[in-house]
């Protein structure tokens, strides 16, 4: 069983899209079970009307689509809408994308969004390692703020083909427990093959990122990593399936 | 047959980063890559430096499977000297140019005299670009615009979100190619094709960090033509160096 920790569904307002049916035939042929699913942010820029969206879609494959909710901290009703996601739509997570809508990971405006997390024990999946609003050490203050709320961290924390990004994931997940992070995209492969050495495997997930990111060349990603049959295992399916169950 | 363009060996402290040629054997062989251009991490600044050294001592051992290029910071006063020594004396066939690593400004003038350098050899240049100052696909494009004779290699593609860049900057330069190293996007590999040319765009691992079988697959994904993938996996590369010269 595999599960993808990251997809997005609909059409995004810079026009990456995916349908349903799309995610389901693609996943189907790579054996991927299930997916946790975000919407992109649609054109209205309206995104509680796209998580009401997903949820409709969900309802296609309930056993094999889990909702997360994506919020805008900006939005007045920010509240609501996550309280909404869970009590109503029956989400599981909560996305934030502080490039997309713009605001620094680490405000304190988000902690009203963070109580409602830990009071659902839901993970919270962030687009991270966007330069001035989601860098690894940026989104580890908000861990250290809210050590009970696990934050999973997209990109392995860091978008740098440099690989100046590393270092910091590393100091990052040093000091802050509860901070994991997703494999799509990741600049050198042998750093999720570390950060499984040196934190264990339960702190690294398959998240492919589609349609961003190609989630057939991301699962290789996976499966050609230099781990034990053990931590592969748990990569693509026991942490994903760990954070949603608790 | 697969040649790697982009590949690294070094001991490098400063970075975190030990990879010694033991390290990419295994991988190359892994992904059936026959040969790999490798280069350090460390910038030489001098002649019998010892990361020229370091990749010449490589190159020796196994000469079967590795080529090598000369890594080398530009602000260095023996800059020029050191692209002479390796491509003149131990026979290197490139340079490869990390303006975020030493801190150089892509279109500055110490590292337009080392590009002018490398173009007499007609060596080709692997410039790093990504997503940061230094390494933007648009600075890099200033340079090679500046020098016209000297064929620019523009490793990852651009990184993340430069790859559109790199590939209108590439319709406006044809001395710019690129290579397909940790781009994360298999499609964009075709499109570089539909848009550069074939014979300017060459595989690329960046391994042993990344891993050269993943690197492999990106371009079996890509959805290339088999005479498509033998230009971009050796073809296009072993046409650049055997045109590179060793004396002026």
């Amino acid at each position: 069983m595999i599960f993808d920790f990251r997809v997005f569904l609909g059409q995004s307002f810079d026009g990456t899209q995916q349908t349903t049916a799309a995610l389901l035939s693609g996943m189907d042929d790579l054996k991927i079970e299930k997916a946790l699913v975000c919407p992109f942010k649609p054109i209205s820029y309206d995104l509680n009307e796209a998580n009401t969206w997903l949820a409709t879609q969900i309802t296609q494959a309930p056993d094999r689509l889990v909702g997360a909710a994506r919020i805008d901290p900006w939005h007045p009703g920010a509240i609501a809408h996550l309280r909404r996601a869970f009590e109503t739509l029956r989400f599981r997570a909560c996305y934030l994308d502080p490039w997309e809508e713009s605001f620094r990971i680490d405000k304190d405006r988000l902690s009203p969004l963070m109580e409602v997390l830990q009071t659902y024990r839901a993970p919270l999946l962030v687009a991270a390692g966007f330069p001035w609003v989601s860098e690894a050490l940026q989104v580890q203050k908000l861990a250290a703020r809210w050590p009970e709320v696990s934050i999973v961290m997209s990109n392995g924390g860091q978008i740098n083909i440099s690989g100046l990004g590393q270092a910091d994931v590393t100091l990052a997940m040093a000091v802050s427990p509860n901070l994991y992070i997703d494999t799509a995209g990741v600049y050198r492969q042998d750093f999720i093959e570390e950060t499984v050495q040196t934190f264990g495997a339960y702190r690294v997930l398959f998240g492919s990122g589609a349609p961003i990111f190609d989630q057939r060349y991301e699962i290789m990603r996976i499966r050609l990593a230099k781990v034990s049959d053990a931590e592969r295992t748990a990569l693509q399916t026991e942490n994903a399936r760990r954070l949603i169950e608790e | 047959m697969i040649i790697d363009s982009h590949a690294h060996i070094d001991l490098a402290e400063s970075w975190g980063w030990f990879d010694p040629p033991e390290t990419l054997l295994p991988l190359m062989d892994e992904a059936q890559i026959d040969q790999a251009i490798v280069m350090t991490y460390r910038d030489a600044t001098k002649p019998d430096d010892p990361a020229t050294l370091y990749v010449q001592a490589a190159v020796e051992r196994f000469p079967e499977r590795f080529i090598g290029y000369i890594r080398v910071n530009p602000n260095a006063p023996g800059a020029v000297e050191a692209v002479d020594q390796a491509i003149g004396d131990f026979k290197m066939k490139g340079i490869k140019l990390h303006p975020v690593s030493y801190v150089g400004f892509p279109y500055g003038e110490a590292t337009l005299r080392v590009i002018r350098r490398a173009a007499e050899y007609n060596a080709p240049v692997l410039f790093h670009t990504g997503d940061e100052s230094l390494a933007l696909p648009e600075e890099v494009a200033q340079a090679a615009s500046l020098v016209p004779q000297a064929r620019v290699i523009l490793a990852h593609m651009g990184g993340y979100f430069n790859c559109e860049a790199v590939l209108q900057i590439g319709k406006e330069l044809p001395n710019i190619l690129v290579d397909t190293s940790a781009v994360p996007y298999p499609w964009m590999i075709r499109k570089a094709i539909d848009t550069l040319g074939i014979e300017r765009v060459l595989f690329g691992s960046d391994g042993p960090g990344c891993l050269p079988a993943l690197e492999v697959e990106k371009v079996r994904l890509a959805g290339l033509r088999k005479e498509e993938e033998d230009q971009v996996f050796f073809a296009n590369i072993r046409r650049i160096l055997a045109e590179v010269r060793h004396d002026l």
